[in-house]
């Protein structure tokens, strides 16, 4: 399995190779999140959400995990989708909510990492009957909203060697194999 | 609020709207555009990152239904001056002159009404004006002047595709991007700078190397008097008692106001205009707004390779085929071409959740593989079909008015040419060396919903995007177009832009309407 040196993406935060605007997103995105001011899942709905996420995108390597509920919460508490949802399913954080309802009467909290990704696996396949929504469909969201909040934040990005943020000089060469010196190279 | 009046309002500041206002403005009219979006200054407003720039994406939520439910948002109409070509990825390869012509060839859709060869000379002339880097020999399609600039440099996964391709007999060429291989003069505007393969054009180019409409036509309408407002939202297009248009009602910041007009554009694409229309119970004798809706078949193919990728650099789509244009062994109707495609890691993830539905260890593990991945891409037809269409919804969004519902199940045709084309994408990255290869079945673009074409009872627009039944509305976006066609489609949009433009000023001279 690839993997890539520690730090590639943050050493770059302040230096002459990223741009103000990239700089200041990616400090954002770094900080810790506040909780909502007017919160849409409550505490032990959040409890499960964390437990799912987890299995969802583990992060075993990593002292301090990012925090995905409580990002996702976030983004569901702002009311800031990313422009569609299915039309046969209520709105993004009602969804989520009646999913962790469901997945919590299914004693969730209360199985082994194994037993959580059983009951995981069922619901992506559509296989629990929730009442009005698709297990699936809500799979696919909660899921897609994780990988969507692990994947652009800089700790991922370092964690998959990704260097595109250094914007400030763009690339000299984009061909087969080039690197410039500040893409990061795999480690053994 | 009432404002002065003004020759022509045009609604929509993207590849519609822009070049049309750009012609009327060097014309002499006082034309005003509304955009509901902001006007962004790219150097200082727009970051390298995915998730900050989905300020440019269209968010006002959509609702999808239907086989294939269409993904809104990121790939699938802009907001901010210069619309979406704020975020397309600025390939701009001209349609093909048969793809206007399918149901003459196979039966099946509809023929547009007019020609490549009415086009022609508008491609031509949008691709000297923007600055288009390409070969200076393309090597299908009727002949067509040598492309103003070099192609811009290939990225891993074009080169890779270049040699496959090669070994296995298909013809390849340096595909045609609006995006800038050396600086470039343009009007109105002053130097754009050659593209830093920084490889983002998808989230906004920081630059102005690529071509959107804020750095070209937008500018150069300006410079000829054209006055934009940001950030006005139009709610309603009112009618006098003989069914003409008076202006359109807008509100910014709050506030509503009623710019009078002689003429409307509604150029807010195939979601937004027909959504328009149908709000406010325009245009549409026919019944046909909102209907035919089609998305193009947008198959990606994705491989891992043991070199190294970095798939974030360069233009993503560097490299095409058309050999598939009309595949000799082809079990559908119309045909596609082929695109490499470089991937950011976000949409890249994305598409693995939600298309290959990996998660836990599987999913990191082959997220650690990201500097290895190399795509290829369909651009292909879509017919329409009874049934695949936008209408208001019973769900009242944030700014107080129905959401539109978009359904969309993709045909017999769709799934064979699809199928086709996956297999080729496959035997590419398999004599590539690619492992892992994996397939995302997608559908791009919004096309249709206000069709052009000379029976006013089966279509909305003529041939020159007046509505059949309001004299002094046009309309020009991709909801205008009859069939998908194999082409990406902002280069089209623009050409029907300026055609638009030519055919109401001919009118005007003519001393008509």
């Amino acid at each position: 399995m690839t993997a890539y040196p520690a730090h590639s993406v943050t050493d770059l935060i302040g230096g002459a190779l990223l741009t103000p605007a990239t700089a200041a997103a990616l400090r954002d995105r770094i900080a810790p999140v506040d909780p909502p001011a007017k919160t849409v899942l409550d505490e032990r709905q959040l409890a499960v959400l964390a437990a799912v996420a987890a299995r969802l995108v583990p992060q075993p390597d990593r002292p301090t995990p990012i925090d995905l509920a409580a990002r996702l919460h976030r983004r569901l508490a702002d009311g800031k989708g990313d422009g569609w949802r299915y039309a046969d399913q209520p709105a993004d954080a009602e969804l989520v909510a009646r999913g962790l309802d469901a997945l919590a009467a299914a004693g969730f909290a209360g199985r082994d990492g194994a037993g959580q990704d059983e009951l995981l696996r069922n619901v992506q396949a559509g296989g629990a009957d929730w009442p009005g929504i698709s297990s699936a469909r809500w799979f696919e969201e909660v899921l897609a909203g994780v990988v969507d909040l692990y994947y652009s934040h800089p700790l991922a990005q370092e964690e998959i060697g990704y260097a595109g943020m250094a914007d400030a000089r763009g690339w000299q060469d984009v061909g087969f194999g080039a690197r410039a010196a500040h893409e990061p190279e795999p480690v053994a | 609020m009432s404002l002065d009046p003004v020759d022509a309002v045009v609604i929509g500041t993207g590849a519609g709207g822009a070049p049309l206002l750009a012609r009327l403005a060097a014309a002499g009219l006082k034309v005003v555009a509304l955009e509901a979006g902001r006007h962004w200054t790219p150097g200082d407003d727009f970051a390298t990152d995915e998730v900050a720039q989905s300020k440019l994406f269209w968010t006002d939520e959509r609702l999808s239904a239907g086989g294939n439910p269409i993904n809104f948002g990121k790939n699938n109409s802009g907001i901010g001056v210069g619309g979406s070509t704020l975020h397309y990825t600025a390939y701009t390869p001209r349609p093909q002159p048969t793809d206007f012509r399918l149901r003459e060839q196979f039966g099946v859709g509809v023929d547009w009404p007019l020609s490549y060869d009415d086009l022609a000379p508008y491609y031509a002339e949008i691709e000297a004006f923007l600055g288009v880097s390409g070969p200076a020999d393309y090597p299908w399609g009727p002949p067509r002047p040598a492309y103003p600039l070099a192609p811009l440099p290939l990225n891993g996964a074009a080169q890779l595709m270049q040699r496959a391709c090669a070994d296995l007999g298909i013809r390849t060429a340096p595909a045609a991007n609006a995006a800038l291989s050396g600086s470039w003069w343009q009007p109105g505007y002053g130097w754009r700078p050659a593209c830093t393969n920084r490889g983002f054009c998808q989230a906004g180019c920081s630059t102005g190397a690529k071509a959107s409409m804020d750095v070209t036509y937008l500018p150069f309408a300006v410079a000829h008097g054209a006055q934009i407002r940001a950030e006005s939202y139009v709610t309603e297009l009112p009618t006098d008692a003989a069914g003409r248009l008076t202006g359109a009602v807008y509100v910014k910041d709050g506030v509503t106001h009623y710019q009078t007009a002689a003429h409307v554009f509604l150029c807010a694409g195939a979601v937004e205009t027909p959504r328009l229309l149908l709000l406010n119970r325009l245009a549409n004798a026919s019944g046909q707004v909102g209907k035919n809706f089609m998305a193009h078949t947008g198959m990606q193919v994705w491989g891992t390779f043991d070199q190294m990728i970095r798939p974030y650099k360069g233009i993503p789509g560097g490299l095409i085929s058309e050999d598939t244009n009309r595949p000799a062994d082809a079990d559908f109707a119309g045909g596609y071409l082929l695109q490499s495609i470089g991937v950011m890691p976000v949409t890249y993830a994305g598409e693995v959740a939600r298309g290959r539905g990996l998660w836990g260890d599987a999913l990191t593990a082959h997220m650690r593989e990201y500097n290895h991945v190399a795509g290829i891409n369909i651009l292909g037809d879509c017919l329409p079909y009874a049934g695949n269409e936008l209408t208001l919804s019973d769900e009242i969004d944030g700014r107080g008015l129905p959401k539109p519902l978009v359904t969309f199940t993709a045909g017999d045709n769709e799934k064979r040419l699809t199928a086709h084309a996956e297999k080729i994408m496959r035997r590419i990255w398999d004599a590539a060396g690619g492992h892992d290869v994996w397939s995302y079945d997608r559908y791009a673009h919004t096309i249709g919903t206000a069709r052009m074409g000379t029976d006013p009872a089966a279509s909305v627009v003529d041939p020159d995007g007046r509505a059949h039944d309001v004299p002094n509305l046009t309309i020009c976006d991709n909801s205008v177009f009859p069939s998908a066609l194999a082409a990406n489609p902002a280069l089209t949009i623009m050409a029907l832009s300026l055609r638009t433009a030519d055919r109401f000023l001919a009118r005007g001279a003519r001393g008509e309407a």
